[in-house]
């Protein structure tokens, strides 16, 4: 199992990003949230693997017939 | 990978800010309540209060004391004389402070919030030195 990644960068005028890698689905913006605090978001996106991990999931539940 | 977010630094929480100028070199006077007045190169009393205050002793013998004022929206704004943000303690300076108050602050949410420290390091840009954290989640 991928082990679940946060790289924080800090700018050296104290702005940040924050990467994560190894996160699945909806679990990653919790993280997100954890590291913004109370700074104003300029950016937040979701990479590849997030996208392929929900379409696998919704192709899961209609193979087995959920909803 | 699975997100991304980019994050403007806003100065909202004095014990952060207090760290970070300590790390800086700086010891500070905190007023939480009303604030205190600044003192100018003269000795002088300024009109301007802050609640964090570097007194002008650790800085140029001809500077203020620079200081941070808490505004009603919660937010820290810096407090600057004309003369001292000639000398180097300008927009580059407070990007400093941004910066260690940042480092502060993910570092002790990060340990609030159970994810584990992984490493910190440092990597010269020509704008400047950046810090970059790493964390594992559980």
């Amino acid at each position: 199992m991928q082990q679940k990644m946060i790289t924080v960068v800090i700018d050296e005028n104290g702005n940040s990003s924050v990467d994560l890698e190894g996160f699945a689905g909806h679990g990653c913006e919790k993280v997100l949230k954890d590291f913004q605090g109370h700074d104003r978001a300029k950016v937040e996106r979701k990479k590849a693997v997030f996208y392929s991990n929900e379409a696998r999931t919704v192709q899961e539940r209609l193979h087995s017939g959920g909803k | 990978m699975s997100a991304y977010g980019e994050y403007e630094t806003t100065l909202c929480e004095q014990k952060f800010l207090v760290e970070g100028l300590f790390d800086m070199g700086y010891t500070v006077q905190v007023y939480p309540d009303e604030g205190a007045p600044l003192i100018g190169y003269h000795g002088d009393e300024r009109p301007e209060r802050a609640h964090v205050i570097i007194r002008r002793a650790q800085l140029d013998s001809a500077s203020n004391d620079i200081g941070f004022v808490r505004g009603a929206d919660g937010r820290f704004r810096a407090i600057l004389s004309e003369y001292d943000r000639s000398i180097g303690y300008d927009a580059q300076w407070l990007g400093k402070v941004h910066q260690h108050y940042k480092e502060k602050q993910t570092l002790a949410v990060a340990k609030a919030k159970g994810y584990i420290f992984r490493r910190r390091e440092v990597i010269q840009t020509p704008n400047g030195p950046q810090v970059r954290l790493q964390f594992v989640a559980r």
